[in-house]
């Protein structure tokens, strides 16, 4: 309201209509050099300051799409087709059949092994033949090899025909001389097992494990009869240093009517796994030394197919079966509910069929992928657990032998007509699909397919397990509670602030609020997570009790207010004063629910209301959990959400609360029906910045959720958030491997949430605009 | 309504030494002065003379302005307005208010006319819709808005704006409306419409208007009151008052001399 003018403006404005025209009285020219040169001068740096300021916003945009595309490059590698190159193909004719064939790990110098027992070493890119070593039978007679066997890519079983085994090892190790590479390669003899009188062999597996001082050699052979053997030389080193020597031997006969067809042993020797005629998978138990039990027999097939080919998967415990009709499917014990013990095999994964019978599966060393081949010569590389397919090699010339160089990254072929192939593979990140982000999988050991992230544990063969969704999932529910927390309150206090209180107070209570948002959110976790959380454990009911009580006890007052506000003191707290009252309610209120907090858990919960809990839900009070973050969260977007609601509150225009007033309403009816609908554009953008800031926090999660992530939506539980995943996790993961990659990928999509998450915000609030726009 | 007679000498609301303060600075003082009924005033006076303060006192609409503060009284109906225990909701519906700058609700123009109803409670749908076209009728906007009463509010001209609030005013019942410089924000045309709609009101309702505009007070008042710093210098009837100001002030601000 503008003061009344006074006498003098007044007599001012009269002097002012009856004034003669004024005189020019500039005493400069516009033409004065001086002025122009001022004038040229400002209109550069008008145009320096467009220039700048238009730069400065282009690179803004430049800076933050390349961000993104940063980003995004390295979370992409993560889904690029695995790729193969032919490097070379020669020829191999021999009178003798070859039965293996291998590479070294930068393959360049190849290997294969004949009928006689003869491995020949050649250059990869020409097939030159640079040396051969023979290996002796046992018997030291001449003989030809009945079947081989390999495992980890470099321990080969030779199965002589007289039913003696030589285990042999090949090793390549690489020497650097002044920058220089060469390759020499070794041909170790492992063991011997002699061959036994009157017993013919079909197949024979060597495994060995442990260290020097405790080594254990295992030998399965398959005899005929449908019997199997197994023999154990147990070599340990005492501390004096003596080796003592322990041999087992026994052997164990399946019913003759259904043939062992296919068998397999693990990489330890712990157990051996066989299929039938009819479609049986058995499984016995090897482990304990001298004993041999049937831990697991099932029937792999309804119409009782014969199994044709076994491996088991890296990891020892799923198995790869491939019958004679090309079906391919992974196997593995599931764990039985009660004791936690692995139970009977479950048929987990189905891969797609080939035409002819499954040959042969061999298992990667180094991941969860399988190689399979069949009659028709296809070689096709599967991972097990994210069901891709890897690779699926076919020519017009079947394949018969295939072999890995040790760290998977060659592949050494032989086809019908004796050209041998040497393939480049690039697999980075076999476990990686978009099923495996996203969807439900079933990991090996689990009872069903699910959602979990799990980068790291404690033992080699342990698989990363990649959910995104998770974390999508923590962060959604970490941020809903905040929003159920802050969203109330911050929109109330906005319109206390804009529609009720006084300006004299509200000139002190908003600056206040918004020193909240300064806050550094290491301090708001380190408080919510050390010192709230114990506290709402010990007081959960009471917490529980509050958010009941105090919203009671507050109705209360207002009635008992009610009938004495006539009272002149009580008209003069009216005045702007009611805040303060509020307070002791409040207080009330909380004293309230704390000390009716020991009845209520006698009376409802047996006197302990997280046994009670645990006992009757089966949910667990972890301390970190979403009351807590509830409580964090919200209190790091209250002030956000209270300023831009209270602006747009504000920024309603004063004309329409008048009209509003003018016609009848009451200051209730005004908000309800004028302010709030005008505001609301405002009021959504609030919301919707809110939210994105907390999905984007990542101390206040990282401190006090616990960072479980689970999939629950529990607000006793806590959740592990993108954000404070790529806190926790990035540290660890080693540079461009698959946790990194996954990472930025996390990183990305997060990126896109809140890109969408404000581009939706915009698009409703122009809308909202639209309709209640402001003239 | 319609048949209720003229007597300038009875009277609808009666101010009585009013002082009005804006935290310390006094913008009214000792304001005493009488509105006839169904008669059209008009309060006069340069800028930041009080006139429109006096017209926000008479539905304490000034209540909305922190540290206001009025002493004195107004009587309406034989009631004080100044009372802290009055229902200052029901006082606004029967004195209306029309304000400088056109206002409606970004809402449909049925809704804007319908608000105050709305805001009594009433529902239903026949009395709503009776409501809507006889205040649309009065207010001379009828004819032009009557096949778009959903669309709206905001797509009308500035004048149809203004007679729209008029109506939304009227829709109440009102015993009293008060304008404030109605027409300030038109176009000539507009305002000739506004001023056509106020002397079309008068005898049906009393209305207060505050008017920079000495012709439009002439043309459209049966009363005037000049204020001048807060005081109110003259009061009597339109005719008097231009034609022959007692006061020597009076008749300098209305020959243009100052204003």
């Amino acid at each position: 309201m503008p003061a009344p003018p006074t006498a003098d403006e007044a007599i001012g404005n009269e002097m002012f209509q009856t004034a003669p025209q004024v005189e020019k009285l500039a005493p400069f020219s516009a033409e004065d050099p001086k002025i122009i040169r001022t004038f040229q001068r400002a209109k550069r740096i008008d145009l320096m300051a467009r220039w700048g300021i238009s730069a400065g916003g282009i690179l803004v945009i430049f800076c933050v799409v390349g961000m993104m595309v940063f980003i995004a490059a390295v979370g992409m590698p993560l889904f690029i087709t695995p790729s193969v190159a032919k490097l070379s193909q020669f020829d191999r004719s021999l009178q003798e059949k070859i039965l293996a064939v291998g590479v070294d790990e930068y393959l360049e110098t190849g290997f294969s092994l004949d009928q006689r027992g003869v491995w020949s070493f050649y250059y990869m890119k020409d097939g030159k033949v640079f040396n051969q070593v023979t290996t002796k039978p046992v018997a030291k007679k001449n003989l030809q090899l009945h079947s081989i066997e390999t495992y980890d890519n470099k321990i080969y079983s030779l199965l002589w025909a007289d039913g003696s085994t030589t285990v042999t090892e090949v090793k390549f190790l690489p020497k650097f001389n002044e920058g220089v590479r060469t390759i020499t390669h070794q041909i170790n003899r492992i063991a011997d097992f002699p061959a036994e009188q009157n017993q013919q062999v079909l197949q024979s597996f060597a495994r060995i494990s442990g260290e020097d001082d405790s080594k254990r050699v295992t030998l399965v052979r398959q005899l005929g009869n449908n019997k199997i053997q197994v023999i154990q030389q147990l070599v340990e080193e005492d501390l004096m240093g003596n080796t003592e020597e322990k041999n087992y031997s026994n052997d164990f006969q399946y019913p003759l009517e259904d043939p062992i067809t296919v068998m397999t042993v693990d990489r330890l020797g712990n157990a051996v796994y066989a299929g039938t005629q009819t479609g049986q998978l058995l499984q016995w138990n090897i482990s304990e030394p001298g004993e041999a039990s049937l831990v697991g027999q099932v029937q792999a097939f309804e119409n009782a197919m014969a199994i044709t080919a076994l491996a088991v998967v890296f990891g020892e415990s799923s198995v790869a079966v491939g019958d004679e009709k090309g079906n391919l499917t992974v196997w593995f014990p599931g764990k039985i509910q009660k004791t936690g013990e692995p139970g009977p095999l479950k048929k987990v994964h189905i891969y797609d069929s080939y035409k002819n019978p499954i040959a042969r599966l061999l298992p990667s060393t180094r991941n969860k992928s399988f190689t399979s081949l069949d009659e028709g010569g296809n070689i096709r590389l599967n991972h097990m657990t994210s069901e891709r397919k890897l690779l699926d090699l076919s020519s017009a010339q079947p394949y018969r032998i295939f072999g890995f160089s040790t760290r998977d990254n060659g592949l050494v072929t032989l086809d019908d007509h004796n050209q041998i192939s040497l393939w480049e593979l690039d697999i980075p990140h076999p476990e990686v699909s978009w099923r495996t982000l996203f969807g439900e999988v079933w990991y090996e050991g689990y009872q069903e397919p699910e959602h979990i992230w799990q980068s790291s544990a404690s033992t080699d063969d342990f698989e990363p397990k990649f959910s995104l969704t998770t974390l999508v999932f923590g962060s959604l529910k970490g941020t809903f509670y905040a929003m159920v927390f802050s969203i109330p309150l911050a929109l109330f206090g906005a319109i206390y602030t804009s529609e009720f209180c006084k300006d004299t107070y509200r000139r002190y209570l908003k600056p206040g609020i918004e020193i909240m948002a300064a806050m550094p959110s290491v301090i708001i976790g380190f408080l919510i997570a050390l010192w709230l959380a114990p506290i709402v454990e010990q007081y959960v009911i009471s917490f529980f009790l509050s958010t009941l009580l105090i919203p009671l006890v507050t109705v209360f007052f207002l009635f008992v207010w009610q009938a004495i506000r006539e009272n002149p003191w009580c008209k003069r707290i009216e005045g702007g004063y009611e805040f303060l009252l509020i307070v002791p309610v409040i207080i009330f209120g909380c004293w309230l629910s704390v000390v009716l907090q020991a009845p209520i858990e006698r009376m409802l919960f047996n006197g302990n209301f997280q046994l009670w809990l645990y006992q009757e839900t089966g949910m667990r009070y972890d301390q970190r959990n979403s009351i807590i973050i509830g409580y964090g969260l919200g209190f790091l977007v209250i002030p956000l959400i209270f300023t831009i609601c209270d602006d747009a509150l504000t920024n309603v225009p004063k004309s329409l609360k008048a009209a509003s007033l003018s016609l009848g309403a009451s200051r209730w009816q005004t908000l309800w029906r004028v302010v709030l609908p005008s505001a609301s554009p405002g009021i959504f953008a609030a919301i919707i910045i809110g939210f994105g800031r907390a999905i984007g926090e990542t101390m206040v999660v990282l401190m006090a959720t616990g960072n479980t992530p689970i999939m629950d939506w529990s607000v006793f539980n806590g959740m592990r958030t993108l954000a404070a995943n790529i806190a926790v996790e990035l540290p660890e993961a080693p540079v461009d491997g698959t946790l990194y990659r996954i990472l930025f990928l996390s990183g990305a999509l997060l990126f896109l949430i809140t890109f969408f998450l404000n581009t939706f915000a915009e698009v409703i609030r122009q809308r909202l605009r639209k309709s209640y726009g402001q003239f | 309504m319609d048949a209720i007679s003229l007597d300038p000498n009875v009277h609808v609301m009666e101010s009585k030494d009013l002082d009005f303060y804006y935290g310390d600075s006094q913008a009214l003082f000792g304001v005493s002065m009488k509105i006839p009924r169904n008669y059209v005033t008009a309060l006069i006076g340069p800028s930041g003379c009080g006139k429109s303060t006096y017209l926000r006192c008479l539905n304490r609409m000034n209540d909305l302005i922190d540290r206001s503060r009025m002493v004195g009284s107004i009587s309406f109906g034989g009631e004080e307005i100044n009372d802290p225990a009055l229902d200052v909701f029901r006082l606004r519906q029967k004195v209306g208010m029309v304000f400088q700058k056109y206002n409606p609700f970004p809402k449909s123009i049925y809704e804007n006319v319908i608000y105050g109803l709305r805001i009594a409670g009433i529902k239903s749908k026949s009395i709503l819709d009776e409501t809507v076209e006889r205040s649309l009728q009065r207010a001379a906007l009828w004819d032009e808005v009557k096949d778009r009463l959903n669309g709206t509010a905001l797509g009308l001209s500035g004048g149809q704006m203004q007679r729209l609030c008029i109506a939304r005013a009227i829709a109440n019942n009102p015993e009293v409306l008060l304008m404030d410089e109605p027409a300030s924000a038109l176009d000539p045309r507009s305002t000739a419409r506004i001023e056509e709609l106020i002397t079309e009101l008068r005898g049906k309702y009393t209305i207060v208007i505050v008017t920079h505009n000495m012709q439009q007070a002439t043309r459209v008042s049966d009363f005037t009151g000049y204020f001048y710093e807060g005081v109110l210098k003259e009061h009597g009837t339109t005719e008097q008052i231009f034609t022959n100001p007692k006061e020597k002030h009076t008749e300098d601000y209305i020959s243009g001399r100052f204003g």
